[in-house]
């Protein structure tokens, strides 16, 4: 049985780094995108290494979109690794909460948590088929309470939590659910969230390779409920 | 700490390039120099090693076994070596494309090159990040069959290459190591045997060693990036650890692999039974928490290896050690004379 990815948020950054090197590994790639030409540069140089890749366009938040991303996976023989990767950072510069706008934050949320859940609500036939693994990527700031990142961090922790949850409740089903701190990366989101800063220090988002080289070669269910950080010192299979 | 803080100057003749068992000898005939806690130094056999400890001190040994993990490649630069180093699956490597034993890279390889190993390919994906020397590599075959068909044991230029014999030990039970975890290799059965009768304990942690000790390039020590190493400390050892240290025992790390195992497992006051993927770095600024002392060989300048013994010791006593082994000619590499470095406890710990 191949092995089949569904990765969110892929036309640039961390995304596309883990779909092309997914696609070296064996996996047919479905990826998804609000940019179609970020999204087509990259299905191009996939298809470039003779992988299997299909890529739409479209909004998360688009109940037809996720619908139509799970068809193609689906049609691939089902998903068995969904990365809800996209996320939305909400205002810039970053408000603080006492400020933020609150419709903005629900775009933030409905983004980053609620339709991550809708997608593996919408997936579940499929994961449960291949036993398959979930990654939800979250960030240090879902857990730290800096100052100006309330939205984006507390829809992060939300994200987190939920993915911990079920992580006990699709165990019986054999889906494991983990999320995945990347740590500061050289991406566009990473530059509009310091937008003053010169972040040329960051590593690119390849500095994240060895983990996901790791992960994927790991049997889902023992990590299942893990928080791991890709730039971390210490990759932890739970006794 | 600065990079320059770990070099030292060594009469380049210092290296055994001969297991002692080839000179006709013993495994356990090399030298043992102790630096103890007070910063003293003296010189011992290795034999002697039962009496230098106490009853109710614990050695942990790696039982990681030794691969033949290097390959020789043919790529687009002609004839190369391929050293795996780091595995996550049989097909996916990180490994060191290499001139040869003597000459190291980074050889002028680009992402998407093929390299050919008998009749199967590997092709290079990506280079190592933070770590150019290193490639992740993908195989269109099972890297433990071209192993068993064209591998040997990775050697460097101070050494020929021997059987595969020569590079396990007396624990090597979990085969996955690139390089031989070596300290171990001076405990023959009468040294263990000896250890065993004055009460010293013995257990083992697993830990799979990539390609050796990195010179350190950044000019800063504690900015060099180490890659992600295996490792397994169980239940049963981690209260075997536990319990020495609570009767008042030391815990003795016999090579660096099993501090980083051991320090990968520490809790801020206890072992816990841990496995994954370490990539620890253990230097001064980290400190070392889980050990008291350390049985090693002598290692090369400039290495990750140096800033760990500095962690233990301090930088002053690991250079005053090493005038002293240069001075008593010790013979360097895995082959090499032994070092056992006790440090002081300190009163919280």
């Amino acid at each position: 049985m191949r092995n089949v990815a569904l990765i969110t948020g892929a036309g640039r950054g961390l995304g596309s780094v883990l779909a092309t090197f997914l696609s070296g590994q064996d996996y047919d790639i479905v990826i998804t995108s609000r940019t179609e030409s970020e999204l087509r540069d990259v299905t191009g140089s996939i298809r470039m290494m003779g992988a299997n890749v299909t890529a739409i366009s479209g909004d998360i938040n688009d109940p037809s979109h996720r619908t139509r991303l799970l068809h193609e996976t689906n049609l691939l023989g089902g998903v068995s690794l969904l990365v809800n990767n996209a996320s939305d950072l909400g205002e810039t510069p970053r408000p603080e909460l006492a400020r933020a706008s609150l419709d903005r934050f629900r775009l933030t949320l409905e983004t980053n948590l609620v339709s991550p859940l809708a997608l593996i609500q919408e997936a579940l036939p499929q994961l449960q088929h291949t036993h398959g693994l979930i990654v939800n990527i979250t960030s240090d700031a879902g857990q730290a309470g800096y100052q100006r990142w309330g939205v984006y961090g507390s829809s992060k922790a939300a994200l987190e939590l939920a993915s911990k949850t079920l992580a006990a409740e699709l165990k019986p089903l054999g889906i494991a659910v983990v999320v995945v701190d990347p740590g500061d990366m050289r991406t566009r989101m990473h530059q509009e969230a310091f937008p003053d800063e010169n972040i040329s220090d960051r590593p690119l988002p390849e500095v994240t390779l060895p983990f996901w080289a790791w992960l994927i070669n790991q049997d889902p269910p023992a990590l299942s409920g893990m928080r791991y950080q890709a730039q971390g010192t210490l990759w932890e299979i739970p006794a | 700490m600065k990079r320059e803080e770990l070099s030292f100057e060594r009469p380049t003749d210092l290296f055994a390039s001969q297991p002692p068992e080839m000179r006709g000898q013993s495994r356990d005939d090399v030298r043992l120099m102790v630096t103890w806690p007070e910063g003293n130094n003296s010189h011992h056999q290795f034999m002697d090693l039962p009496t230098l400890l106490k009853p109710g001190d614990l050695l942990v040994v790696n039982e990681s076994a030794t691969l033949l993990a290097s390959l020789p490649a043919t790529s687009r630069l002609g004839s190369i070596r391929l050293n795996l180093s780091t595995r996550f699956s049989d097909e996916l490597w990180i490994a060191e494309p290499r001139w040869g034993p003597s000459r190291p890279g980074p050889l002028p390889l680009r992402e998407e090159d093929i390299l050919q190993i008998g009749d199967s390919t590997v092709k290079l994906l990506k280079s190592y990040p933070g770590i150019p020397r290193l490639w992740l590599t993908h195989f269109n075959a099972s890297t433990s069959a071209l192993m068993s068909m064209y591998g040997e044991p990775i050697h460097y230029s101070y050494a020929p290459v021997y059987p595969l014999d020569a590079y396990q030990t007396l624990f090597s039970r979990f085969p996955g190591s690139a390089e031989m975890p070596s300290a171990a290799r001076p405990i023959t059965p009468r040294v263990h045997n000896m250890l065993l009768a004055h009460g010293i304990g013995i257990t083992g942690v697993i830990l799979h060693t990539g390609v050796s000790s990195l010179e350190i390039e950044d000019e800063t020590v504690e900015h060099q990036v180490l890659y992600p190493e295996p490792f397994h400390v169980s239940a049963a050892t981690a209260n075997a650890v536990n319990a020495a240290r609570a009767r008042g025992g030391r815990v003795i790390a016999v090579g660096t692999t099993v501090v980083r195992a051991l320090e990968s497992a520490w809790t801020g006051n206890m072992i816990r039974p841990c496995a994954g993927e370490t990539s620890l770095y253990v230097h001064p600024g980290t400190g070392v928490h889980a050990v008291d002392g350390l049985l090693t060989g002598l290692h090369d300048p400039v290495t990750s290896h140096l800033a760990m013994l500095s962690a233990l010791i301090g930088i002053g006593q690991v250079k005053e050690a090493y005038q002293e082994a240069i001075k008593h000619r010790y013979l360097w590499h895995e082959f090499g004379d032994s070092h056992l470095i006790l440090k002081q406890r300190a009163e919280n710990n």
